[in-house]
């Protein structure tokens, strides 16, 4: 049925395109311009061969106000409960931007860290704002990127001002909404030099009606780490399988900084993310971790991108895929080393384990290395569970279901014990979520 | 089955392996208290043996019996063959990433005692057998044969026996690869588990280990058939004569 859907335009005059200062608004509306000029990409085109971009285009009349997703309180109260318990820095509950509220931030405001609305950033940080939004997922971005750069209502903005520091996580949690709805989710980030975050960035909610239209969410992330800076940012994706989803991240760090970030995916139907990492001065530092774990028809397209703008850089990937009954993830990993960028390491490995027939997984390593003074490595493997594994375990009186989940757990601990503190747990639990009933 | 009280035997097994037959027809008593030790060149069918006894996916016993205290094996699977009481110390034990030596040894453990059993001893139960085996406390933590030398593959494959505590062990192959050193560790750890209530199955193409574990019976494998039984000195004419004479005297060739 989505195969005939029409490729849609966004109209001249919506309120969206008249939101913020002039130099805003032009930018939403060259991005208007953008998305309706783009044709749909084709299905062979390069990103595209595994997922329908048709699943993307949708009617922004559909993005109506209903923004609360039916599975929503649950989550808040999770949080919520973590940050009175003290592990979180403070939590953002946003509503397509329709709404965004925050809980806690009053000591760390009191301490010059900026933690607000993009809206009110644009009143407050103007300079800052201006600087930096759309420098990284703008209107050339492609397609689907344009959309978000035209119809985003508000947005996070994130400053840590030099030499100061965000240890334990701020929480961002971005609901998708009721079916039918469209969210546009965009947030920009700005870590200061020696200046250090953590931050979550958590995707939940969506319809739990199983028949269409579903929800709707396409978001935006743009991280700036500035000299010596460090940051870890926490993508989660848990939104209901009634939820389609496209997330484009991109991060650019410069001299002496160091990026962590990790992209764990649960929910949604067909979740298209894109995540990269621009190392912009010698010294910077970028290390991915994918872990991924699909189940009943779910479909994951993931990009990972590391650019080595600069010599003397470092970048890791390794992306872990598990996938049962029949889901499906298609990975495409690409490391790019300028001519000028000299001695640079780049290592990257994508491994998908799949637990029953019927599932499936593509890995496409790809490699833009324009200067022969760098260390580079990329591996790749998709397979079933060793059946000799689970006959060792199961040899020592394990029983199959529990060798299984043993073997699983293994194939994806080395991951989880970099997931930093407190949300370590939860990630567990939705990995031993999914292990049920294999 | 016979005339002595067996704790565990097998009775005209035969095991394929890709359809191929490569033990064609064996059977063995070993009673309460007994070592016995399986001697073969390479290739007589040993490690398939073993490894069919225990329950290996690729290897299909298509006839004959096997049974753990009156209880019929064959029946069974793998983790279910373990917790009846039977430990297969492997040759060649694969890593389990991820997955740490205490880990991987409390899940087995709960596995035998049941769900709800009293777990609290296990720290000091698994820290006094790796002092014992003289594994440095560090492997607990470690993920399971993982960058493990052949060496300590074979301590942990005891240590793993240790901690269950079966009633029959079939060691296979479990002194290749050790120094002189591992090779009397091992040896010892054997020993100390060993009782007048367990039975413990050698399988091994050398007579080295034979000299630390004392058997009480040795059988001679060649071709996928036990061909000769004796006591202990038939392995000490083994490992001077080799397994010829054995062939001959049996009148088949010996497997290369």
């Amino acid at each position: 049925m989505s195969e005939n859907k029409p490729d849609i335009h966004i109209p001249e005059v919506i309120p969206e395109l008249e939101r913020g200062p002039l130099w805003l608004r032009e930018l939403r509306r060259t991005s208007r311009e953008a998305y309706n000029s783009t044709p749909i990409p084709a299905r062979g085109l390069h990103l595209w061969r595994y997922t329908d971009p048709v699943k993307f285009v949708v009617d922004r009349s559909g993005a109506a106000d209903t923004p609360y997703g039916d599975n929503y309180d649950d989550v808040e109260k999770v949080e919520l409960n973590n940050l009175s318990e003290g592990h979180l820095s403070g939590l953002v509950s946003d509503f397509g931007g329709r709404e965004i509220r925050f809980h806690g931030f009053e000591k760390l405001l009191a301490d010059g860290i900026v933690v607000t609305t993009i809206s009110e950033a644009l009143e407050k940080y103007h300079s800052i704002v201006e600087e930096h939004l759309y420098q990284l997922v703008g209107s050339r971005s492609g397609k689907f990127e344009a959309m978000n750069g035209a119809l985003w209502n508000d947005g996070i903005f994130i400053y840590i001002p030099d030499g100061k520091s965000v240890d334990k996580p701020i929480h961002l949690l971005r609901e998708a909404g009721l079916a039918g709805s469209a969210q546009f989710p965009r947030t920009l980030v700005v870590v200061g030099r020696n200046a250090g975050l953590t931050l979550v960035d958590e995707y939940g909610g969506g319809t739990t009606e199983e028949s269409a239209p579903g929800s709707y969410s396409n978001g935006a992330v743009e991280i700036f780490g500035q000299a010596d800076s460090r940051t870890r940012y926490i993508m989660l994706q848990r939104q209901t399988q009634s939820t389609t989803s496209y997330l484009t991240h991109r991060a650019r760090i410069d001299r002496g900084a160091s990026m962590f970030t990790f992209a764990l995916s649960f929910g949604g139907d067909t979740s298209k993310q894109n995540f990269g990492v621009i190392l912009n001065g010698p010294g910077a530092e970028s290390k991915m971790y994918g872990l991924l774990f699909g189940a009943d028809y779910q479909h994951f397209d993931n990009h990972t991108l590391h650019h080595h703008a600069a010599g003397q850089t470092r970048s890791d990937i390794d992306f872990k895929v598990v996938l049962r009954d029949k889901a499906l993830s298609a990975y495409t990993g690409l490391i790019k080393i300028d001519r000028q960028a000299k001695a640079c390491e780049a290592y990257q490995e994508n491994r998908n384990l799949l637990l029953n027939k019927g599932t499936r997984a593509e890995t496409i390593p790809e490699l833009e290395i324009l200067n022969e003074d760098v260390m580079c490595s990329h591996g790749a493997t998709i397979g079933p569970i060793d059946p000799m594994m689970v006959f060792y375990l199961q040899s020592r009186g394990v029983e199959y279901q529990q060798a299984m989940r043993m073997i699983v757990s293994g194939f994806v601990s080395d991951t989880l014990q970099q997931v930093p503190g407190d949300l370590q747990e939860r990630i567990t639990g939705f990995v031993n979520q999914r292990l049920e009933h294999l | 089955m016979k005339n002595r009280k067996a704790l565990f035997g097998f009775k005209d097994l035969k095991v394929e392996v890709e359809g191929k037959e490569v033990v064609k027809g064996v059977s063995l008593e070993i009673a309460p208290g007994e070592i016995h030790a399986i001697m073969g060149p390479n290739g007589s069918g040993k490690s398939s043996l073993s490894n069919a006894l225990m329950g290996h996916p690729g290897y299909e016993i298509t006839s004959g019996e096997a049974y753990l205290s009156g209880e019929n094996l064959l029946d069974m699977e793998a983790d279910e063959r373990s917790r009846a009481g039977l430990f297969l110390a492997f040759q060649y034990p694969l890593a389990i990433p991820g997955v740490t030596v205490a880990n991987f040894l409390r899940a087995a453990l709960k596995s035998h005692r049941g769900p709800d059993a009293d777990m609290t001893d296990f720290r000091r139960l698994l820290k006094a057998e790796m002092k014992s085996l003289s594994i440095d406390e560090s492997f607990a933590t470690r993920y399971l044969n993982d960058g493990f030398s052949g060496g300590e593959k074979k301590r942990v494959e005891i240590l793993q026996m240790s901690v269950l505590n079966p009633q029959v062990a079939l060691l296979d192959e479990t002194d290749s690869g050790l120094d002189i050193d591992a090779l009397k560790t091992v040896a010892d750890g054997i020993n100390r588990y060993h009782s007048e209530n367990n039975g413990i199955l050698l399988v091994t193409h050398y007579q080295r280990l034979l000299n630390y574990v004392k058997p009480d019976y040795v059988h001679v494998m060649i071709g996928g058939r036990l061909v000769k039984s004796g006591g202990p000195e038939l392995a000490l004419k083994l490992e001077e004569s080799g397994y010829d004479w054995v062939a001959e005297e049996v009148g088949q060739k010996a497997g290369v």
